[in-house]
């Protein structure tokens, strides 16, 4: 991998929970070529699980549809986002998402934070929200 | 990731249940992932076993390949109920993956955490 090239893989996923196993295998894959260690695949693959467990359940639009994955691959680190597309809704019965609720956590976001080095949680111009997280190569200190 | 094959049909998740008639517990055994797609698979059976008999529960985790906060979340679940009666959540044979997370989220002192 030359210095400063970031390879994206973008994944569009329907908003179901068997999906989410897929997303794992896909992120395994990616770590695993470059250069994680078991360890730490094992942990990434927790904390995206959680990321797309709260798209699927906290989801912008509850009603059939797809979110978002990028996976950010560069020399020295790994960034994840999951995000859903913002698009409105045509049911009247939109969920507002609670960034709050997102924000404070619940022990998912909270197994993030504790497993990635970097996370964000924003939110998408009011339209949903996005969980960033950045995991680096060779932790060692 | 391993797929187990029950009748034809691809599992994610199977739990195997026997209740331990001498020792009064529930002997249960976790093959393949709890996370949101199995993790209500897996509260339903506990509810099964919890309303036929309200006794400890040893886990085998040797074949639980992945948890994350779904299923972490039907445990505590199950493990508030059984306090209740004061008994307890036992879990074996536990990866090294599996036992940092509780570890990380301190149910390692919750859950009773052996071999």
């Amino acid at each position: 991998m030359e210095n400063g090239t970031n390879d994206l893989i973008r994944l569009s996923v329907p908003n179901k929970p068997e999906y989410v196993s897929v997303i794992r295998l896909t992120v395994s894959g990616i770590a695993n070529r470059m250069g994680f260690d078991i360890e730490e695949i094992e942990d990434i693959k927790v904390a995206i699980s959680e990321a797309c467990t709260n798209a699927i359940t906290h989801g912008f639009c509850q009603q059939e549809n797809n979110f978002n994955v990028d996976f950010l691959s560069g020399k020295e680190k790994l960034t994840i986002k999951v995000y859903d597309n913002g698009k409105g809704c045509l049911s009247q019965n939109i969920k507002t998402p609670d960034l709050t609720e997102l924000k404070e956590g619940g022990l998912g976001i909270f197994i993030i934070k504790s497993i990635m080095d970097d996370v964000e949680i924003l939110s998408n111009d009011g339209k949903g929200t996005i969980i960033k997280m950045t995991k680096y190569v060779g932790d060692d200190i | 990731m391993g797929i187990y094959k029950e009748r034809g049909k691809i599992m994610s998740l199977v739990i195997n249940k026997r209740y331990d008639e001498s020792n009064k517990v529930w002997d249960v055994e976790l093959i393949g992932e709890v996370d949101i797609y199995t993790a209500t698979d897996l509260k339903s059976e506990f509810t099964k076993m919890l309303d036929e008999k309200k006794e400890s529960i040893k886990l085998n985790a040797e074949k639980l390949e992945y948890i994350d906060s779904t299923g972490l979340g039907v445990l505590i679940g199950v493990l508030k109920k059984l306090k209740e009666g004061e008994k307890d959540i036992i879990i074996l044979n536990i990866r090294p993956s599996i036992k940092k997370l509780l570890h990380i989220t301190g149910l390692d002192k919750i859950f009773v955490i052996e071999g």
